[in-house]
């Protein structure tokens, strides 16, 4: 059995996927068939391509509804369900505010630029039909970004067991989904990177099977007058995350994971923890005083 | 009666091969829990085996050559 | 989250750490009846999987029993009760048994042998069943074949030294039904020839006139079984917990029918500890030639007074406690009550010489995976 590794570019970054397999021509086509699938998806339901479905569905805000496919229906449930197990915390409208907020330019807004678009927030608005989705008012949008890139890595890990593949790492920059352990029974060691010093590892995480998914205050910021404000933005302030630096959840599937994460950084120290341990998963979190979290034994 | 159970026994394996619901691979998560398993952890199983059964007169389940006792 | 289950991805079991390719564990039981007997048994058992394909599991244990059991039904009194003879004994029991599985693909065979010897009883018997996974494993099939070689002594009767010969056949299927329930049903036939009855039990008779009968246990040479179990399993994410129901109809050439009911809620309180409280309940009818006192003058040729083969329910609760800790280890406590009463025959019409039976049972497990 040889670790095949397979390097490829998706959504913004540098992605891998290793597999262990006595066959080498399989591991070739089934890494190939992951990438393609990661492909598909990034298509799908990304904001920047006009002939994507989220497009579409952006595009008919304040209008009709649009059609769409089972596979969009079944993840915007999903954001959904998020919606009301993270009491609100966890909203897939928040795209909007990312107009406020320009990160690459350092700008932190003020109340009176946050308040229209805030407007525009609410997933309670969202009108879901049965294979038909509604955005009531125009400007509203919605964006898979919270959970977009841990669906395809689920995705992908799907394609590689559906091709006989036992043992695998599916890893999406940073967002990762292990199909079983190593051969042998060894199970697969994953560093978590320090969320302020980026060649440090904070934690190693010896993960045998399940998704893992990481979200961290460092990803995206700006950093004024000693405060950081980060890309987790709070759907109902429009302000960002705060107490938390980095989290990561151990999950059976990497949608379940991310949103975790990013439900977690949105609640804070106190009642984030307290959340992750009310659903039973495992994590590891970052707290803004540098202190480790540990609840992944 | 005794007939009409046996029918009845053989009519439910029948369905059951005849298939219910189609679960996909990706949807088994809660079936491979330890509290959805038939025979529960060996050791506890084992050691009532013989509890109940010294006290009554049925037998059989559903694995073959497990052997008897006295069971006095 | 319920919803993440409806996508068409994986659900992949989160764990950490090395994968488990096998556990070993040790259990104690404990069995006390009010004033009568006591058992004990340690026991050990282990599973392990060698290069994916193959399975061994096996267990060894010894039953300490001490104390008595009722020898003789005499209606002395005026009604027939069980009465002890002798004096107490101590009794040991070595049981083993072990059972090696080959995968192929969908198929899978096992063979298995199972041994237990006891001062008065030795047991020999071996197993073969094959199963076969169908729709993506949402159904099973299996089958089975099962012959045991029993013999019979007696520390009463030296030259007592009798055979029985069982076989036993068993056909049944498991059938996924949901995400979060499946089902199994199995059909178990099994014949046997040879030495039915308990070298140790009498019927003492009196009668209003003349001598009185003492009869030993004598039943017929032949006993053919049925026993069709279904198991049910169904988890409720919303409420924590999973159900578990299993339910035997048997019927045997005795006359004797049964019928076997079990729930269980297994109930997680978090991730470590969960408790599982359960019902048992249990009727079955006499057998043909079962009397607690000899009807007839001369006796019958066949007669057996022995409680087991009467008309009766049971009734027991019991109550499991498990914790899981982090490195994957399992430790389980378990207490149980037993209470067989001829009142608790369903419909009521049990064998009023039937004496009431009240048990107490705990067993502690802890399993290790490596």
């Amino acid at each position: 059995m040889a670790l095949h590794r397979f390097a490829f570019r998706a959504m913004a970054a540098q992605n891998e996927v290793q597999i262990h397999a006595h066959d080498a021509r399989l591991a070739r086509e089934s890494a190939a068939r992951a990438i393609d699938e990661v492909a598909r998806i990034e298509a799908k339901f990304s904001r920047y391509r006009p002939a994507s479905a989220v497009s579409r569905i952006n595009a008919a805000a304040g209008g009709a509804p649009v059609a769409i496919d089972a596979e969009t229906r079944q993840l915007l449930a999903f954001a959904g369900e998020c919606f009301r197990q993270s009491d609100g915390a966890f909203d897939a409208t928040s795209g909007v505010l990312r107009r406020a907020w320009r990160f690459d330019e350092g700008h932190v807004p003020s109340d009176a630029e946050l308040a229209p678009l805030l407007r525009l927030v609410g997933w309670e608005r969202v009108e879901l039909g049965e294979d038909n989705v509604r955005l009531p008012l125009a400007g509203m949008e919605l964006d898979f970004g919270g959970f977009g890139k841990e669906y395809a890595v689920d995705r992908a890990a799907l394609v590689l067991a559906q091709a006989g593949i036992e043992s695998a790492l599916v890893n999406l920059a940073g967002d990762l989904a292990i199909l079983g352990p190593q051969p042998g029974g060894e199970p697969w060691r994953l560093g978590i990177r320090h969320p302020r010093k980026a060649e440090h590892v904070v934690a190693t995480l010896a993960v045998a099977s399940g998704a893992v998914a990481t979200s961290g205050d460092y990803e995206r910021f700006i950093e004024r007058e000693g405060v950081r404000h980060c890309h987790i933005l709070d759907p109902r302030t429009g302000r960002s995350a705060r107490g938390i630096r980095s989290a990561t959840v151990h999950a059976p599937s990497c949608v379940v994971a991310g949103t975790a994460t990013t439900v977690a950084m949105l609640k804070g120290a106190r009642h984030g923890l307290a959340w992750l341990e009310n659903l039973g998963l495992k994590h590891l979190c970052v707290l803004e005083d540098d202190t480790i979290v540990d609840r992944f034994a | 009666m005794r007939d009409a159970v046996i029918k009845l026994a053989c009519c439910a394996l029948a369905l059951g091969i005849a298939a219910c619901a189609n679960v996909a691979p990706y949807q088994r998560g809660y079936l491979a829990r330890d509290d959805m398993s038939l025979d529960g952890n060996p050791g506890t199983a084992k050691a009532l085996e013989k509890t109940y059964a010294a006290k009554e007169a049925a037998s059989g389940g559903a694995t073959v050559g497990g052997g008897g006792c006295g069971c006095n | 989250m319920r919803a993440a289950l409806a996508l068409p991805i994986l659900a992949l079991p989160a764990k950490s750490g090395a994968a488990a390719v096998g556990e070993v564990g040790f259990a104690m039981l404990g069995y006390k009846e009010r004033g009568l007997m006591k058992v004990s048994e340690p026991l050990i058992w282990g599973r392990a999987e060698f290069a994916e394909v193959w399975e061994v599991r096996g267990s060894a244990l010894v039953d300490i029993i001490t104390g008595a059991s009722p020898q003789l039904v005499t209606n002395q009194s005026g009604r027939p009760v069980q009465s002890l003879t002798g004096a107490s004994v101590r009794e040991r029991r070595y049981a083993g048994d072990l059972k090696v599985t080959r995968r192929f693909g969908d198929y899978a065979f096992s063979v298995s042998r199972a041994l237990s010897d006891e001062h008065d009883y030795h047991s020999r018997a071996f197993g073969l069943e094959g199963r076969a996974d169908f729709n993506h494993k949402n159904t099973t099939a299996i089958v089975g074949y099962g012959k045991s070689n029993d013999r019979i002594n007696s520390h009463d009767d030296a030259t007592l030294n009798k055979q029985r010969v069982t076989e036993e056949y068993l056909v049944g299927v498991t059938q996924v039904l949901t995400p979060t329930s499946l089902v199994q049903t199995t059909l178990n036939w099994a014949r046997g020839d040879g030495w039915f009855n308990d070298p140790y039990k009498l019927t003492f008779t009196f009668f209003p006139t003349g001598f009185p009968a003492i009869v030993p246990d004598r039943r017929p040479d032949h006993r053919d079984t049925f026993a069709w179990l279904t198991r049910y399993r169904a988890h409720f994410p919303g409420a924590h917990g999973t159900l578990q129901a299993d339910y035997r109809y048997y019927h045997d050439d005795w006359g004797i029918t049964a019928h076997t009911l079990e729930v269980a809620w297994q109930h997680e309180l978090n991730e470590r500890w969960s408790v599982r409280p359960a019902l048992r309940y249990y009727t079955q009818s006499a057998a043909d030639f079962y009397s607690p006192v000899v009807p007839t003058r001369p006796p019958p040729p066949i007669l057996s007074s022995d409680q087991r083969l009467s008309a009766f329910g049971g009734l027991s609760p019991s109550l499991r406690v498990a914790r899981r800790f982090a490195n994957g280890i399992l430790v389980e406590g378990t207490a149980g009550y037993v209470h067989n009463a001829s009142s608790l025959r369903l419909g009521g019409s049990g064998n009023p010489a039937f004496e009431t039976l009240r048990a107490v049972y705990g067993i502690a497990a802890i399993t290790y995976p490596f």
